[in-house]
């Protein structure tokens, strides 16, 4: 009886342990989202990603806002942390880019933050490059 | 869907003009706003955001950025989550712009040494339109001008609702630094 008594405490004991464990560090400190390791959600070009923000800025935001994005298209422009795909698409690195792609075509990896409509451009984020293509 | 097409070709005409008249006007996309909302002894509160977009027309004075608010990057994920989904509610309210003009600017007048501006204009943060009067320091750059300084917001003046169990945690005015580097 005292056996089993013990038993079931341990249990417990290990259960509520294991919760206060998965609590700390699964949602405490869950670490952030890492959009180079994340699969994308959608995948298309650059020109179309823009006219579904052109068309519905809120039908746009519900779709894209906030998720993983690959973009294709020419590079029209590029920075140390910054390349423009067709001139709609803003993609900001977080480390510098090395090589140089202007005017290739490429495929670009990143959050979409938004529509800027100072400048007519869709802002993504924390962006990797997947090997480009010719 | 002849008038979608009509509505099409207007959109692309606006955005060619609106581009050509910018030809003179001084832009960043990569503006920095780093923000500051921690209280003494308390966990840390800041983020920043790398990806602002400014334009200002020298001739005028006349100026505006916006921000997209899931730009902005914290240390901690969890305090992140909770600036998106809590406070700000970017899923709704994307963007934060900052509308205005920049009195008696001139162009001519900037030097290397920072000059004091006063910018008055409209903050538009969390759906929520707010006058506000802004110092910026302008001072002369490669191709263009750098425009930097601070204010401060209030998230109360801007319908931002902080719960009872986090209030000490976060500053009542929420220090916001700027630095934009704009450029023909």
């Amino acid at each position: 009886m005292k056996r089993k008594r013990t038993a079931f405490v341990l249990a417990a004991l290990l259960i509520v342990a294991a919760a206060g464990i998965y609590f700390y560090y699964g949602f405490l400190f869950k670490g952030a989202r890492d959009i180079a390791s994340e699969k994308a959600d959608f995948n298309i070009t650059a020109t179309k990603l823009l006219e579904a923000y052109n068309e519905d800025p809120k039908k746009a935001d519900v779709l894209y806002l906030n998720k993983t994005i690959e973009i294709t298209g020419a590079v029209t422009k590029e920075t140390d942390s910054v390349i423009t795909l067709e001139n709609t698409v803003f993609c900001l690195f977080t480390q510098k880019i090395k090589e140089k792609h202007l005017d290739h075509k490429v495929s670009v990896k990143g959050k979409c933050i938004g529509y800027d409509e100072l400048f007519q451009e869709v802002k993504l984020d924390q962006c990797t490059l997947n090997q480009p293509h010719n | 869907m002849k008038k979608s097409i009509i509505h099409f070709f207007v959109l692309v005409l606006l955005i060619t003009v609106s581009t050509d008249a910018w030809a003179q006007k001084l832009i960043t996309k990569t503006g920095n706003i780093k923000f500051q909302a921690s209280t003494p002894s308390n966990e840390e509160v800041a983020a920043e955001n790398k990806s602002v977009s400014a334009v200002l027309e020298p001739s005028t004075g006349d100026f505006a950025a916006l921000v997209l608010i899931k730009g902005f990057r914290f240390k901690v994920a969890l305090m992140e989550e909770h600036f998106n989904e809590n406070y700000m509610e970017s899923e709704k309210f994307s963007k934060a712009t900052l509308k205005g003009k920049m009195e008696d600017f001139d162009l001519s007048k900037v030097t290397s040494t920072a000059k004091n501006f006063t910018l008055k204009g409209d903050l538009t943060l969390h759906g929520v339109t707010k006058p506000i009067t802004v110092t910026v320091k302008v001072s002369k750059a490669a191709n263009g001008v750098m425009a930097m300084g601070s204010f401060e917001v209030k998230p109360e003046d801007y319908g931002i609702e902080i719960p009872n169990l986090v209030r000490k945690k976060i500053a009542d005015k929420i220090k916001v630094n700027y630095n934009f580097l704009l450029v023909k």
